[in-house]
C-alpha cells in the first residue's frame, strides 16, 4: 500500500510541476531574446513541448524565475520557470532545440547549473521532452554530473547520471592528508571496498556462468533490485533498515529462483544453445531494467546514510556504512567459499562447474545444483545492491552501470571460478581506484574495461582460470 | 483526439532512421547471422561512424568525401582492435568484449576532457546542414503529401539513406552467394570442420567483422544526418533495439533486417502514438514520465519471445538459425 501511495504522490507532483513549468517558460520569453523571440504557444495546444526543469541539487528544489531560451528549427522561444522550477514551452514545429539557462537569473546563493545548454530532439508530437538542469554551488557548467537526456530513451533518463558511471564510488570524505602516499592509501583503501561489493554480484556471475554456461548480462538488474527492495522497505515502508536489508536479499534469493523456474529451466529443456540464450538474457535486462523506471521513476533514490566519518586510520576516513558493508561483505564471502569447499552442495556446484555431464553421471542432480545457483547467486547479487544503494545512492539502472565492471572482474579472475571472481573484483576496484590518480575521475570505468580488453589479448583464461577452459 | 500519429508512423517506413537502423543491421547479419559472430557492441560501431562524421564535417569543416572516408576508416580499425583479442576465443567473449567497447567509446566521446573535439555530453550539430550544403542537389520547396510532406533536405536524407541500404543488400547478397559466404556460413555451423577443411577461420571472422562494422559505422553517420549527434543515443539498448530489429526481420537473410527495421519503427512509433493518446485521454492511469519506459519494456518483451519462440525471424529458414554454441 504505501509504495502504491506514494507513486501515487509523486505522479501527481509530476503534473502539478509541468503545469508550473510551462508558465514561467512563457513568461520568460519577453524577457531573454528580445530581437527575435517568437510569440509563445499556448503549451496546451502546442503540438510538440519542451519541459525546462531547474532544480537545486542540493534538495532537489525547483528554482523559479529562472530566463530560459528555447531555439531551433528556425524558432526562439523565450520563458521563466515557474514556482517549482519548471517552464513548459509550445513548440511549433518538430526538430533539435537548445535549451539555455540564463544564469544570470539563478540566485548565486544556489550555485551554478551543470551544464548552461542542453540540446534536445523534439519528434512530431512529442510533449515535454525533458531538458533538466541541476543548480549547486560545486558544478561547473558542462562538467556536471547530469547528461542532457537521450531522446531515444524518452521521459526515462529523466535527470540523474546517465550511468552512474562518473565521481560516485569514493567512499567518505576526503581525509586531510594530500601528499601522494596518504591519497594512495585512501584510493586503495575505498578500492578494496568497491571490489567486495563487486565481488558479491560477481561470484554469483560466475556461478551462474560456470554451472551453465550461461552469461547472464541481466544480472545487473539482480543488483538494482536489491537496492530497491531495500529502499522501498526501508524509505517508503518505513522497516528498519536492517530488517529491509534482509528482505531484500531474501526477496533477491526468491527473484532469483522464480528467472530459473519461470525462463531458463524451460528454454534448457527446449534445447537451446547458449548464442541465442545470451540474446534472451539482453532483451530481459532491457524489459526488467525499463520496468523498474516504469514503477520507480527515473529519480536517483538515497538511503540514509550517516556522511560522518566513523573510523578514521591515519589518511583514511571512512562512514559507517563503509566499515558495516565492508565486513558484512567479507563475512558472507568466507561463508561462500566455506560451502563451496566444505558442504555437499558446495562440492556439487563445483563439479558440475568442472564437468556437467561427468557430473549427472556420478550422481549429482544438475538440476538442482543450478537452481541452488541461481538463487544463491540474485541473493549475493542483491546483497550487492543493497551495498551500492547505501554506497552511490541508487537508480533504475544502477545495476546496469556496474554490470561491465562485474563482467571485467569476473574475466580479469578467470570466468566460471568463483575465487576468480573474488580476486578479479578486487583487482579491478583497486585498480580502478588508482587509476583516477591519473585519469579523470569520469573515465576510470574507461580505464578498468580497457585492462580486461588487454588481459583477454595476453591471458584470456584470467588470473585463476585454467587454459583448457577457452577453446 | 489526435490522430495524427498514424501517418507519421507510416513516415516511418521511409524515415532516415529507419534506413539508419536498417545499415546497421545489415552488418549486424553478416556479424550474427552469418557468420555467428555475437557483437554486443554494434551501437559502438554507429557511434564512431557518427562521430567520424560529425567531427570532419562540422569540427574541421572538412569536405563530405574525407567525413565517409573517415567512417570507413574508424570502423575497420574498431573493427580490428576488437577482432584481435577475442575471435580465437569462444563466442561468449567477444561479446563481453565487443559491448564493453561500446561503453568505453560512448563515455570517452562524453567526457569534458575530450570536449574540443567531440562535443562533450552536448553532442555535435550540424552535420546534417553541412552534408546537405555540400552535396544536395535538389531544388528547394516541399513536397509530399498532407502530413508526409518534406524540405528537400529531408529528401534528401531519405534518398540517400534508401540508395545505401540497396547497396549494403546488393553486396551482402552478392557475398553470401560467393564461396566466401558458404566459409562463413560454415564457420556459424561448425567451426572446426571448416578448419579442418583448410580455411583460416580466424582471417574470415575478422573480414566478415570489419565488412560488417563498415556498415554499421556508415549507418551511424546516416543517423546523425537528420538530428543532432547525443552520445547517450548510443548505449547499449541501442545495440537491443538493432537485435530485435535483426531477429523480427531474420538474422541469416539479406532483406530480413530492412524488413525487420521497417516494421520496428511502424510499430514502435504507433504504439507510441497510441499510448500518448491513451495518457493524454486519461484512458490508463499512468503519467507521461511512466510512458517513457514502456517502449522499451515492450521492445525487451519482444525479443525473448523472437529468439525462443521464432529464432529464424519472418523471412528466414529454421534450418538457418543453428548456432554451433
Amino acid at each position: 500500500m504505501d509504495i502504491v501511495s506514494e507513486m501515487l504522490h509523486r505522479s501527481r507532483l509530476l503534473t502539478l510541476g509541468l503545469g508550473g513549468l510551462i508558465a514561467s517558460l512563457v513568461a520568460i520569453v519577453g524577457v531573454a531574446a528580445p530581437a527575435v523571440a517568437d510569440e509563445p504557444i499556448d503549451p496546451g495546444e502546442a503540438e510538440q513541448t519542451i519541459q525546462v526543469w531547474i532544480r537545486s541539487n542540493a534538495d532537489k528544489a525547483g528554482i523559479p524565475d529562472v530566463a530560459v531560451t528555447v531555439s531551433g528549427a528556425g524558432h526562439e522561444y523565450e520563458a521563466t520557470s515557474g514556482a517549482d522550477g519548471k517552464a513548459i514551452v509550445g513548440l511549433a514545429d518538430p526538430g533539435d532545440y537548445t535549451v539555455t539557462v540564463d544564469e544570470s537569473t539563478i540566485p548565486t546563493a544556489l550555485g551554478r547549473p551543470n551544464a548552461l545548454s542542453r540540446t534536445v530532439t523534439v519528434g512530431q508530437g512529442n510533449k515535454n521532452v525533458p531538458a533538466n538542469f541541476l543548480v549547486d554551488p560545486s558544478f561547473t557548467p558542462g562538467a556536471g554530473p547530469t547528461s542532457a537526456p537521450s531522446p531515444d530513451a524518452g521521459a526515462a533518463t529523466g535527470d540523474s547520471p546517465a550511468t552512474g558511471d562518473a565521481d560516485d564510488t569514493g567512499a567518505g570524505p576526503p581525509a586531510a592528508g594530500t601528499d601522494w602516499g596518504s591519497l594512495l592509501t585512501q584510493k586503495v583503501v575505498t578500492g578494496v571496498i568497491f571490489g567486495l561489493l563487486i565481488a558479491l554480484a560477481a561470484i554469483g556471475l560466475s556461478l551462474i556462468y560456470g554451472t551453465t554456461g550461461l552469461n547472464n548480462f541481466a544480472h545487473g538488474e539482480l543488483v538494482t533490485f536489491g537496492g530497491l527492495m531495500t529502499f522501498s522497505f526501508g524509505n517508503l515502508i518505513g522497516l528498519p533498515s536492517w530488517l529491509a536489508i534482509i528482505i531484500a536479499v531474501l526477496l533477491g534469493g526468491i527473484f532469483g529462483w522464480v528467472q530459473d523456474a519461470a525462463i531458463w529451466r524451460p528454454l534448457r529443456r527446449r534445447g537451446i544453445r547458449l548464442i541465442p540464450l545470451m540474446i534472451v538474457t539482453i532483451g530481459l535486462s532491457l524489459a526488467v531494467r525499463y520496468l523498474f523506471a516504469f514503477i520507480w521513476g527515473p529519480d536517483r533514490m538515497n538511503l540514509a546514510t550517516d556522511p560522518k566519518p566513523f573510523l578514521v586510520i591515519g589518511p583514511v576516513s571512512l562512514r559507517f556504512t563503509d566499515v558495516m558493508g565492508a565486513i558484512i561483505a567479507i563475512v558472507v564471502l568466507l561463508l561462500v567459499a566455506f560451502v563451496l569447499m566444505r558442504t555437499q552442495i558446495g562440492r556439487a556446484m563445483r563439479a558440475v562447474s568442472d564437468n556437467r555431464a561427468l557430473a549427472a553421471a556420478s550422481g549429482i542432480n544438475v538440476e538442482r545444483v543450478i537452481r541452488v545457483v541461481w538463487i544463491g547467486g540474485a541473493a549475493l547479487a542483491a546483497l550487492a545492491g543493497v551495498y551500492i544503494a547505501y554506497y552511490q545512492g541508487l537508480r533504475w539502472d544502477t545495476g546496469a552501470s556496474i554490470l561491465l565492471l562485474i563482467f571485467a572482474a569476473v574475466t580479469l579472475g578467470g570466468l566460471g571460478t568463483a575465487f576468480g571472481a573474488l580476486v578479479g573484483s578486487v583487482v579491478i576496484g583497486v585498480f580502478m581506484n588508482i587509476l583516477t590518480l591519473w585519469i579523470p575521475e569520469n573515465l576510470k570505468l574507461v580505464g578498468a574495461l580497457v585492462v580486461m580488453i588487454l588481459i583477454l589479448l595476453l591471458r584470456p583464461q584470467g588470473i585463476l582460470g585454467r587454459r583448457e577452459r577457452i577453446g | 483526439m489526435n490522430w495524427n500519429f498514424v501517418p507519421l508512423a507510416l513516415g516511418e517506413i521511409i524515415s532516415p532512421t529507419t534506413a539508419a537502423y536498417a545499415l546497421a543491421a545489415i552488418g549486424l547479419a553478416v556479424h550474427f547471422g552469418f557468420t555467428g559472430l555475437l557483437n554486443f557492441g554494434q551501437a559502438g560501431f554507429m557511434a564512431l561512424g557518427g562521430y567520424a562524421f560529425a567531427v570532419t564535417v562540422v569540427m574541421f569543416d572538412g569536405p563530405v568525401w574525407l567525413g565517409v572516408l573517415m567512417v570507413v576508416a574508424v570502423s575497420v580499425v574498431f573493427a580490428l582492435i576488437l577482432g584481435v583479442p577475442t575471435l580465437r576465443l569462444r563466442a561468449d567473449y567477444l561479446s563481453i568484449v565487443t559491448i564493453a567497447a561500446a561503453e568505453i567509446v560512448r563515455l570517452s566521446v562524453k567526457t569534458p576532457e575530450f570536449s574540443d573535439v567531440t562535443g562533450g555530453s552536448e553532442g555535435i550539430n550540424g552535420s546534417g546542414r553541412a552534408f546537405n550544403d555540400a552535396t544536395n542537389p535538389l531544388p528547394d520547396g516541399r513536397w509530399g503529401l498532407g502530413p508526409l510532406t518534406y524540405s528537400q533536405d529531408d529528401w534528401w536524407y531519405r534518398i540517400i539513406g534508401w540508395a545505401l541500404v540497396v547497396l549494403a543488400c546488393l553486396v551482402v547478397w552478392l557475398l553470401t552467394r560467393s564461396p566466401w559466404g558458404r566459409v562463413i556460413r560454415g564457420i556459424r555451423e561448425d567451426e572446426d570442420a571448416v578448419r579442418s577443411l583448410g580455411k583460416n577461420v580466424y582471417s574470415y571472422k575478422m573480414q566478415a567483422l570489419i565488412i560488417g562494422g563498415v556498415f554499421g559505422g556508415l549507418g551511424g553517420a546516416l543517423f546523425v544526418l537528420p538530428r543532432s549527434l547525443q552520445p547517450d543515443n548510443y548505449g547499449t539498448q541501442m545495440t537491443f533495439f538493432l537485435y530485435t530489429i535483426l531477429l523480427l526481420g531474420g538474422a541469416a537473410t539479406v532483406f530480413g533486417p530492412v524488413l525487420g527495421a521497417i516494421l520496428f519503427w511502424v510499430v514502435l512509433s504507433l504504439s507510441d502514438g497510441l499510448l500518448s493518446l491513451a495518457v493524454n485521454q486519461h484512458w490508463i492511469p499512468i503519467d507521461s514520465t511512466q510512458q517513457g519506459p514502456i517502449r522499451f519494456i515492450l521492445v525487451g518483451v519482444a525479443l525473448m519471445l523472437l529468439v525462443i519462440f521464432r529464432p529464424q525471424g519472418l523471412l528466414g529458414r529454421k534450418k538457418e538459425s543453428m548456432f554451433s554454441a
